[in-house]
């Protein structure tokens, strides 16, 4: 025993800056690897966690620019199954006209917000502000922190897409870390308009509805498109995930990118280091066969063999993680990316990414290892030992 | 005295299998490359082609584009009796009031996409002029009619001349196909503004206006004029630097996709570094033969470089060409890759240009010299005598 290891000892000693530069392409690789697919994963992270199953999305068949009657809100309230409902509008408010819309805003219809949202955990006392407050505004937190306003800030939001400006007051947190959006009382904006153009609203969006019973969820969906059949403004309502999918659905286009070049990426890690460890074969072969002969069994000799490119591979999977992990760290903390690659701009190394770049290390360790090694010790000693001499 | 060039070439065939995975490797991180720069490259190239520089662009102040933007009716009669406006032969003034709606249109897949479809009026075809109707005719106000970009019509149903075409609250009659250069007007439906407005029940009529300006000069003094205008908070800007912003988000990927190149090719160099020590290391009497017969460190360090050089360049054609038959193969099977930022969606061409081969070829070579100057050092490093006694 302690024969092997001792010659396990001089293989790794042999070629050392071979084993480093293998060592860094593998690492250099596993940090690619691992930050690319926490780009994929941050968009199914979304769909399954942030949006939820049991709520709703109700808009016009014709897209989500089409608007639907607000009375069809109180009728959606009174399907079987919809426990509640909140007609939202885009408002699209900029904080200064010369930078463009900085954080998504909709008007919605205040008192309904924490029975539609209450996986969002608005607290009470917040609730309340929004719907006694007519300029009242939800800010969610991300939106909160990036511009520094506090509980009770006075801010004017002026809208792109409504001859408005209006001057709210921040009465409500809606406390997930990653919230960006502001929501503002529809009363306010619908009043707003009138006095500027003596319209109002008289029109809603989309219509989020929530179906306590998940069980139920396919039923409401069907009664509510049912209940628009016909009325010049049929709806298509599916689940928010589903909703969230087909709107993020663009960028499905460069996640099936990113992960063809991580496949890619993949592969040549897996060249790199078969190719190292056959290098490391041949130059052996001479020993494995001497080995053979002194009697060495042959799954011990495999073993000497391939220790060394799994240990190789592991040990680079492992700094190649904490790369991927520090890179994330500062990838995601730098801004500007946020808007173009959306969810996919997160960046954040989740431990199960981590235990794939290590799984992929290990799975390449033992490949390149077994390999060239199995092929190795197929040949019959005294061939060898012959043709050596 | 140098060694022959055919000295690095040929010892490269001595280890064929060795030679073949380091280009292997090499290929796929310029065909990784060629592939995502070439997508992102398309896709600038589509939206600066769009702008015209002597139009300027009209939209309500803070307003991202002109699908999130409203401008009123009085606005746009305030703006198109403005001096500074080219006018045509014929009197027209160069005056476009364009709305801009994103509804669903169904994919030949079953799905759907926000498609950009834009009201115009037949001024629209003067102010856009690269905008050619190629099949068919232009549109006839009010007859429900619309013309469809070329580029939508491999990937939306319904998109031939003579179809019906499903969209907003209507159905309408394709009379029309465009062709607009490769730019993103051939990623959108026309439409009659009037018909459309009433179609999505627009309150507010246009969401932009787009006008030919007489010259650089008029440019400047019609947008100090409307921006000006306290009545109507607008904001005005050349085309073709509208189109420009649309494309920061492409510049923004092209940021991350040199990232990852640069980052899979430090880890290809390091493969093609480790051929290369071992193919100095399996030439040591080699080597040792070459010095003792006269060639200098010199000759021995650039035939080892070239021998490098060599590998990343063998990999840099064989990736070139598979990344050329490939976006060949991409464009014959899906027509073109639909690219969307949350509201529109643009079907663009792929083609790889020659900036994007250009930095694939500068990664290989890098590659190359990454790979090849610490054991081209370590074979010239070599004392004759000792690589001699080494190898006996």
């Amino acid at each position: 025993m302690s024969l092997s290891r001792y010659i396990a000892a001089l293989m790794f000693r042999r070629s050392r800056l071979r084993m480093s530069l293998t060592a860094m392409a593998i690492s250099v690789a596993i940090t690619l690897v691992c930050l690319l697919i926490t780009m994929p994963v941050a968009l199914e992270h979304i769909l399954s966690e942030a949006a939820s199953m049991d709520r709703i999305s109700i808009h016009h068949q014709a897209g989500l620019v089409y608007s639907l009657p607000r009375s069809f809100v109180r009728k959606v309230r009174a399907v079987d199954g919809v426990d509640a409902a909140i007609g939202t509008v885009w408002f699209g408010g900029v904080v200064d006209e010369n930078r463009g819309v900085p954080f998504p805003s909709f008007a919605v219809e205040a008192e309904h917000v924490s029975a539609v949202y209450p996986d969002y955990g608005i607290a009470p006392e917040h609730q309340a502000a929004f719907e006694a407050n007519r300029n009242g505004a939800l800010v969610g937190q991300r939106t909160l922190d990036q511009f520094g306003w506090k509980l009770g800030d006075r801010v004017t939001l002026s809208s792109t897409v409504w001859p408005v400006h209006l001057e709210l007051q921040i009465v409500g947190l809606i406390p997930r870390k990653n919230s960006p959006e502001v929501w503002v009382n529809l009363d306010y904006l619908d009043l707003a308009l009138q006095e500027a153009t003596g319209e109002g609203v008289g029109e809603v969006g989309i219509i989020w509805a929530r179906v306590a019973d998940p069980s139920a969820v396919s039923e409401a969906i069907q009664r509510v498109d049912a209940m628009s059949a016909n009325s010049g403004a049929e709806t298509v309502s599916e689940t928010e995930q589903a909703f969230f999918k087909s709107f993020f659905g663009s960028l499905e286009g460069i996640v099936g990118i990113i992960l063809v070049v991580a496949v890619l990426v993949g592969l040549c890690i897996v060249s790199i280091s078969l190719n190292t460890a056959s290098m490391n074969v041949r130059e052996r072969t001479g020993e494995i066969a001497t080995l053979k002969a002194i009697g060495f069994p042959t799954p011990r000799i495999l073993f000497l063999l391939a220790a060394e490119p799994f240990l190789v591979s592991s040990a680079a999977g492992v700094i190649g993680i904490a790369v991927a992990y520090f890179l994330s760290l500062v990838v995601s903390g730098l801004s500007g990316s946020g808007e173009v690659l959306g969810p996919l701009a997160s960046f954040t190394m989740t431990p199960e990414i981590a235990l794939q770049g290590l799984v992929l290390s290990l799975a390449i360790g033992l490949l390149s290892g077994l390999l060239p090694a199995g092929m190795a010790v197929k040949r019959p000693a005294a061939q060898v030992l012959r043709e050596v001499s | 005295m140098a060694l022959p060039i055919g000295y690095s070439f040929k010892s490269l065939f001595l280890r064929p299998v060795r030679t073949a995975t380091t280009v292997g490797v090499i290929a796929m991180v310029v065909v990784a490359c060629s592939l995502m720069l070439g997508l992102i490259s398309s896709v600038k190239r589509t939206l600066v082609s769009t702008g015209d520089p002597r139009n300027l662009v009209v939209m309500r102040k803070g307003a991202d584009s002109d699908g999130s933007s409203q401008v009123s009716l009085e606005a746009y009669q305030a703006i198109r009796f403005l001096p500074g406006i080219r006018e045509a032969s014929d009197g027209t003034t160069l005056v476009s009031p364009e709305l801009v709606v994103q509804p669903f249109l169904a994919t030949g897949e079953g799905g759907r996409d926000n498609v950009l479809v834009r009201g115009v009026e037949r001024v629209a075809l003067r102010v856009h002029d690269q905008v050619v109707i190629e099949d068919g005719r232009m549109f006839t106000p009010g007859q429900g009619e619309v013309v469809v970009g070329r580029a939508l019509q491999g990937r939306y149903r319904d998109t031939e001349v003579g179809d019906t075409l499903e969209f907003g609250r209507s159905s309408w009659l394709v009379v029309g196909v465009m062709e607009a250069g490769g730019s993103a007007f051939e990623s959108e439906i026309w439409a009659d503004v009037r018909e459309l407005a009433t179609d999505a029940r627009r309150t507010l009529p246009f969401s932009g206006i787009r006008l030919r300006a007489e010259d650089g000069e008029s440019m400047s003094a019609l947008a100090a004029r409307i921006e000006g205008d306290s009545r109507f908070a607008l904001a005005v800007s050349s085309e073709t630097d509208y189109y420009a912003r649309q494309g920061d988000a492409a510049n923004v990927l092209y940021l991350l996709v040199v990232g990852i190149a640069v980052l899979a090719g430090i880890s290809a160099g390091f493969g093609a570094a480790n051929t290369m020590y071992a193919a100095v290391e399996s030439r040591v009497a080699e080597i040792g033969t070459l010095r003792s017969l006269g060639f200098s460190k010199g000759a021995i360090l650039v035939a080892f470089e070239m021998e490098a050089l060599a590998l990343a360049c063998l990999g840099l054609g064989l990736g070139v060409g598979a990344a050329f038959v490939l976006s060949l193969v991409i464009e014959l099977l899906i027509g073109g890759v639909s690219l969307g930022t949350g509201f529109v969606t643009s079907v663009v061409t792929l083609s790889i240009g020659p900036r994007d081969f250009a930095f694939a070829a500068m990664l290989s070579l890098a590659i190359g010299v990454l790979g090849g100057t610490g054991p081209a050092w370590r074979a010239a490093g070599l004392r004759p005598v000792e690589a001699l006694r080494r190898s006996a």
